[in-house]
């Protein structure tokens, strides 16, 4: 199958997509999140590399780590 | 009994109304749900069964149900400025699930999910006065492995059997399309041309062609939330589309369409 537009989620990108799940449906972890984003990201076990493509809103770098484009909606 | 089928967009632009939108446009779509709401009102139902995707709102990757019936008291669901929250026709929700699953149809329900923006965007257009109750049915159209166009045409015409036996008048409204690409590269290209060819397919009474379609050419062409639109296919049959509007945007086709229920006028 060629490369399609939606893609399964890998299991290695699961911190990643529940820390951006958060963050455009958990009001409270918003907050949280512009008061001290490297706390936040932390609460769902982020590593470095994930929390500064995050950081940058680097979203080519997102989507390599294994997020969707599902995400940004 | 089924009263009527309908297909809309939910494009949040027609809501939102942001200053990249061509406002003529979005009007012209806006009175084709306005015709849409005028039908309702003729065709007076007891309950609107909405078919539509989630934008991963209501179900995460905790839980991915291909097919799901929200069966709670209510469903509500925030989009934007916008809080909102519909009564659900309980016991018709519940025959879906129970008799869904007697047909062999594995179905998910929820009497708790939030209610994505895809469910209300048409309903905030079309809901009749007085407002009557839903029955959202979900089908997976983001997160893969999506269910086949197959799949979806077979259970519309398991719904549209279930629903054709109920004693309550209802209205089938799938949510969603046409071609878009939300969240990828490819947002500002729809193609329009392939929304156009389904359109030629549904208005000959052919849409039961689209069950032959594969996950892969909907990904390619925009249109995986088709998958709403031929699971109502699947109740209608060979009925001929009559198409309300073919508006296409810089970002989506938008599209509001009709098929007639046979032995229904409304009247």
């Amino acid at each position: 199958m060629n490369e399609t537009h939606y893609r399964f989620p890998p299991a290695a990108a699961y911190a990643l997509n529940r820390c951006l799940y958060a963050l455009k449906s958990d009001d409270a972890f918003r907050a949280r999140f512009l008061a001290d984003a490297k706390a936040a990201m932390a609460e769902h076990g982020l590593d470095a590399e994930a929390q500064a493509a995050l950081l940058a809103a680097d979203r080519d770098a997102l989507v390599a780590r294994g997020t969707g484009a599902f995400e940004y909606f | 009994m089924l009263v009527g089928a309908f297909a809309c967009a939910h494009t949040p632009q027609l809501i939102a109304r942001p200053e990249t939108e061509d406002r003529e446009l979005v009007l012209r779509v806006h009175a084709a749900f306005a015709r849409v709401r005028r039908r309702l009102e003729m065709l007076r139902p007891d309950a609107i069964a909405v078919v539509a995707g989630d934008h991963v709102e209501a179900f995460f990757l905790d839980a991915v149900p291909a097919l799901a019936v929200y069966a709670g008291a209510d469903a509500a669901g925030t989009f934007g400025p916008y809080e909102y929250r519909f009564p659900v026709h309980e016991p018709l929700a519940r025959a879906v699930v129970e008799q869904g699953i007697e047909r062999g149809f594995d179905l998910l329900y929820t009497q708790h999910a939030r209610l994505d923006y895809a469910f209300f965007v048409p309903l905030h257009f079309t809901m009749p006065a007085p407002e009557v109750p839903i029955v959202p049915l979900h089908v997976n159209v983001y997160l893969p492995p999506q269910p086949t166009p197959r799949r979806c045409h077979a259970w519309g015409r398991a719904l549209g059997e279930i629903l054709g036996a109920r004693p309550e008048r209802v209205v089938l409204m799938a949510s969603g399309g046409m071609s878009h690409y939300p969240g990828t590269d490819r947002y500002a290209s729809p193609d329009f041309d392939w929304d156009r060819r389904v359109l030629d397919t549904l208005r000959d009474g052919r849409g039961a062609e689209l069950a032959a379609l594969t996950g892969e050419e909907l990904d390619k062409a925009g249109n995986v939330e088709l998958r709403t639109w031929i699971t109502v296919l699947g109740a209608v049959g060979a009925a001929k589309a009559e198409i309300y509007c073919y508006e296409p945007s810089w970002h989506h086709g938008n599209a509001v369409v009709e098929w007639p229920v046979e032995g229904e006028t409304g009247i």
